[in-house]
């Protein structure tokens, strides 16, 4: 897992390298929110094309304070930026429902993660998260825990709070053709057995066995 | 154990109106009864605008030119009785899902049609012919998430399945899934999956 997760981090540190046009950058940031929308566990953040979003956005807002009011091209620019606003987010959402959700975990992945690979967080998110779980503290401390009998003062946050279920059903399309994918049995009576994933092609399986080919973008869920 | 279920729900909803709005991306042609440049938007050019001549637009900005009496639209190919009748025999034919003109030919339907149907022939119709096409493609779909959660299998192709008619089942199916694969999991000890709360 961690050797797919950090090459697909070389292969986005590729792509930013070539010039990526506005519109492909949309469509990226559109992906990025389809698959953090569906997908169980926190992906790995897309800092980059929400700041490149961001600044095309707020170029775009410059230029139309200069128009006057009432423009008809104005008011397309307006449409448009508010549908991007929208997806951004929405996808800036998906994420900190997230965090919200499995804020220990999130956080001891980040604790272990060595030197060098790429946070799973943006540091807004990371600042985010470990707020969260200081004020969950300080909650249940507050509410229940000091009136609790001395030996059972303290929680386990990691085991309090459920971790990401990996193994949930997802829908995805095949953007890059695949073979041989593993696909396990779900009785004991059945037999593994492996799957090649058309390009274009659509299926529903399980989110652990094509994980990493949607950090690579091989797969897109949908 | 259901507090844990319900849980991964919020995650996994998408809105039935975010569909329609993926929807909004596709191109449609318009008769612009205006004139306007070439506008330059972050998502790419539009234009030039002309009066009487045909030119390709978002179907989101198609509506509102619409709505704002700026434009007539030219429905899609494949928005036509004879068309869709000819999609509707095959759909019914084969037990498959057959292929589909438009990935979002619901949610265009419903957006031309409620928008501008009178830049759309027999759209009554057309109406009538869709909703056939999608009331037996969700019925298809119904019996193979049945019978897919019944063979307990754990892989499916799903060509030609648009995004709207994942969405119907989607919910549905995946809790489904999710609460048998607990269950199972459950029983055989030692397995990790389900540790926490759930006990």
């Amino acid at each position: 897992m961690s050797d797919a997760l950090s090459e697909a981090s070389d292969l986005s540190a590729d792509d930013s390298q070539d010039v990526m046009t506005p519109a492909e950058l949309i469509a990226k940031l559109e992906e990025a929110w389809l698959n953090e929308k569906f997908s169980p566990e926190l992906l790995e953040n897309k800092s980059e094309i929400v700041e490149c979003v961001m600044e095309q956005l707020t170029h775009m807002e410059e230029n139309l304070q200069r128009v006057r009011k009432g423009d008809v091209k104005a008011s397309i620019h307006r449409m448009e930026i508010d549908r991007i606003r929208f997806v951004l987010s929405s996808y800036l959402r998906s994420r900190l429902q997230k965090v919200e959700k499995y804020f220990p975990h999130i956080l001891e992945k980040e604790k272990s993660r060595a030197d060098g690979d790429p946070s799973f967080l943006s540091p807004e998110e990371f600042a985010f998260a470990k707020e969260y779980l200081a004020n969950t503290e300080t909650y249940l401390k507050a509410v229940a825990l000091r009136h609790m009998p001395p030996n059972l003062q303290t929680v386990d946050m990691l085991k309090a709070v459920p971790e990401p279920c990996l193994d949930s059903f997802v829908f995805l399309r095949v953007k890059e053709r695949q073979e041989n994918i593993l696909v396990e049995p779900e009785t004991d009576e059945q037999r593994e057995y492996v799957v090649d994933l058309e390009e274009g092609s659509q299926h529903l399986m399980r989110y652990r066995t094509i994980a990493p080919l949607v950090v690579s973008g091989a797969v897109q869920l949908i | 154990m259901c507090r844990f279920i319900c849980s991964h729900k919020k995650n996994v909803l998408m809105d039935p109106s975010e569909v329609e709005f993926l929807s909004e991306k596709e191109t449609v042609t318009i008769i612009p009864n205006f004139s306007l440049d070439k506008i330059y938007l972050i998502g790419g050019d539009l234009g030039p605008f002309n009066p009487g001549l045909p030119v390709d637009v978002p179907v989101w900005l198609a509506l509102n030119l619409k709505q704002r009496q700026k434009c007539r639209i030219v429905p899609p190919d494949w928005m036509d009785v004879v068309k869709l009748e000819q999609i509707r025999d095959q759909e019914r034919k084969e037990e498959t899902f057959a292929p589909i003109p438009s990935p979002y030919y619901m949610e265009l339907t419903k957006l031309l049609l409620n928008h501008a149907s009178d830049n759309i022939p027999k759209a009554d119709e057309i109406r009538t012919l869709v909703k056939d096409i999608w009331d037996t493609r969700v019925a298809k779909l119904r019996l193979s998430a049945d019978s897919f959660i019944s063979l307990q299998e754990a892989h499916a192709k799903l060509d030609n399945l648009t995004l709207m008619e994942i969405n119907t089942t989607r919910m549905f199916l995946l809790d489904s899934l999710n609460c048998m694969y607990k269950l199972r999991s459950n029983m055989q000890p030692g397995s990790g999956a389900t540790r926490s709360q759930d006990y």
